[in-house]
């Protein structure tokens, strides 16, 4: 008891050094590899590969996002990466909130099978059925379309989504449905009107959980679209490793000019970001 | 509108439906879910079932030549198979025993109240939003044995230019894409943890570690499962940062059955193979899937 007491009282300043001493090299983990790309982005071609290493660049240039800015596909990847990604957060958000909101709202029979059933088509491994999605698409003549991707995407995600929003919707009171009613709005005025607003925040998460997935997906954007004017930007960059040979500062230049977007987009959301994730993996 | 004042809530029977408008009673609520289901049907569900055909037969191209029924299932399983599911097994395993106490280890971290916490928040968990794409050209680059910034811890050696190092390499990228969504997880749950019972668990004399592993672990118990089987089916299906960051190789050394089964589809066009290759690792899926909602359900109920 007495040498429990004392341990408690360990010293407070010690505890914070340690809890800061781990932050820190958390932090560093994290970003280790990012400022080595960041830095060599900013080295001239000729000093890229010189030993001994240099964080700081010794000569500074901005050549190597010139090039990949206005002499590369690079931003019309980028364009083609944000009008997918764009329309298939529309789209399943359009297609996961009504099931989502009856999930959580709506009993029926064969409701806990059919929410099942949904829920393990998201245990479908994606390389499981590129084949068979690949002749699908050439069959259907949408081969080499955003369409077949943003459905693709679409489908992929919409049982991930509706988890999470239905979660949220059940965390709203049905009560301020029921006042609506009162007040003479239909069911679905109730909810445009009173429920869309308070689930924002989940609302808002689901789209960023979305948002990411499709930038950073290599493997659809490669299967189904050959056309180098509908590439993405995970092929892009892939592309460009390829095509150009490992030229390490244009190509992490590259890296960064992809990253950007993402960065500030994750700053901004963090918050809402982890409510939303946790909402969806902790309620059943 | 002369209406009563609203009946109070849960005034109905619990199997009755929230009163919806009459004549949509039925089928109103089962209609909501059509389109979703409409396309996890045309995009998921038929694809899995051609698969699972295609893996029983002998294939050129897309066409089927002849019923074979196990035999891909044989090369997947048999005796040359062995390595592959053994290293699978290995670098997923490897990837759990790591990440998860990392992402909690930082999750408790986090969940400090000390200051800039906001600051270490964001950076910490930022690998979140990195491709893996993106995550193997910057790691590739940073483990280069000759100019990278590490290579004198290396002696000199390419640590992705032999089999042990490329697949310690490939758990560590791995590990560095995935402990922020541990992270995250865990910390949304350890601000469910009442800080009374942690601190009541203190005056009872509760060494702060104590107090960690007798309170807060068993109660965000289920957060901690899910975590892992969400880990587990994300490793079990990584296929892209495999093939970008070492691409099976040297000498098979990260050969995975994921990669196998990319590989087989669209390099050496066996679709056979790949798609018996693709119905086990779906097969691996169903199992830590049914554990997942399992958990779920367990933890809805409580």
């Amino acid at each position: 008891m007495t040498a429990d007491a004392t341990r408690v009282k360990r010293p407070a300043r010690l505890r914070q050094a340690g809890i800061y001493a781990g932050l820190v090299a958390g932090a560093v983990f994290a970003v280790f590899p990012l400022l080595w790309g960041l830095s060599t982005s900013f080295k001239p071609e000729a000093t890229v590969l010189a030993t001994p290493v240099r964080w700081i660049p010794e000569h500074f240039t901005f050549d190597n996002y010139h090039a990949v800015l206005f002499d590369s596909q690079i931003p019309r990847n980028l364009l083609n990466s944000v009008i997918v990604s764009i329309i298939t957060v529309a789209v399943t958000l359009l297609i996961a909130v009504p099931a989502a909101y009856s999930a959580a709202r709506y009993r029926f029979r064969g409701k806990g099978g059919l929410l099942f059933f949904i829920l393990m088509t998201s245990m479908v491994p994606g390389i499981a059925v590129l084949v068979p999605l690949y002749y699908l698409a050439v069959k259907l003549s949408v081969y080499d379309t955003f369409f077949v991707m943003i459905v693709i995407y679409a489908a992929w995600q919409v049982p991930t989504i509706i988890w999470i929003l239905r979660g949220f919707f059940e965390s709203i009171p049905a009560d301020i449905e029921e006042a609506g009613r009162v007040d003479g709005t239909t069911t679905f005025g109730a909810f445009v009107r009173l429920i869309l607003p308070l689930a924002k925040p989940g609302i808002g998460a689901a789209a960023i959980i979305t948002f990411v997935y499709v930038w950073n997906d290599y493997l659809i954007a490669s299967t189904f679209v050959s056309d180098s004017d509908l590439r993405l930007i995970s092929v892009g960059l892939y592309t460009y490793l390829t095509q150009y040979g490992t030229v390490w500062g244009q190509l992490t230049a590259a890296v960064m000019v992809t990253l950007l977007p993402m960065i500030i987009a994750f700053v901004l959301f963090e918050r809402r970001l982890v409510a939303g994730l946790s909402a969806g993996a902790s309620k059943g | 509108m002369t209406v009563t004042a609203p009946p109070p809530v849960r005034a109905a029977p619990p199997e009755a439906p929230p009163r919806p408008r009459k004549g949509r009673r039925r089928y109103g609520p089962v209609g909501l879910y059509v389109p979703a289901l409409v396309l996890v049907a045309l995009v998921s569900v038929i694809p899995i079932a051609w698969a699972v055909r295609l893996s029983l037969y002998r294939t050129r191209g897309l066409r089927t030549v002849e019923f074979v029924g196990w035999d891909n299932f044989a090369t997947v399983l048999g005796p040359d198979g062995w390595g592959d599911i053994a290293r699978t097994f290995a670098y997923v395993v490897i990837s759990l025993v790591v990440a998860v106490p990392l992402g909690l280890g930082l999750a408790v971290l986090l969940n400090k109240p000390v200051r800039y916490i906001r600051a270490f928040r964001v950076v910490i968990l930022l690998p979140w939003v990195v491709s893996q794409t993106v995550a193997a050209l910057l790691w590739k680059w940073l483990l280069n044995g000759q100019y990278g910034p590490l290579h004198s811890l290396f002696g000199g050696r390419e640590p992705l230019a032999d089999p042990i190092g490329s697949m310690a390499a490939l758990i560590l990228v791995n590990v560095w894409i995935s402990y922020p969504l541990a992270t995250i997880l865990c910390l949304a749950a350890l601000q469910t943890v009442p800080q009374e019972t942690v601190e009541a668990s203190r005056v009872d004399g509760c060494s702060p570690t104590q107090s960690f592993y007798r309170i807060v672990v068993p109660t965000i118990r289920s957060t901690l499962l899910i975590l892992v089987i969400m880990l587990t089916l994300l490793y079990f299906n990584m296929v892209t940062l495999v093939y970008t960051l070492t691409g099976g190789g040297p000498f098979s050394g990260t050969q995975v059955l994921s990669l196998d089964a990319f590989l087989q589809s669209f390099q050496f066009f066996k679709i056979g193979v790949g798609a018996a290759y693709s119905v086990v690792l779906f097969a691996l899926n169903i199992v830590f899937g049914i554990a997942y909602i399992r958990v779920l359900r367990g933890s809805s109920d409580s």
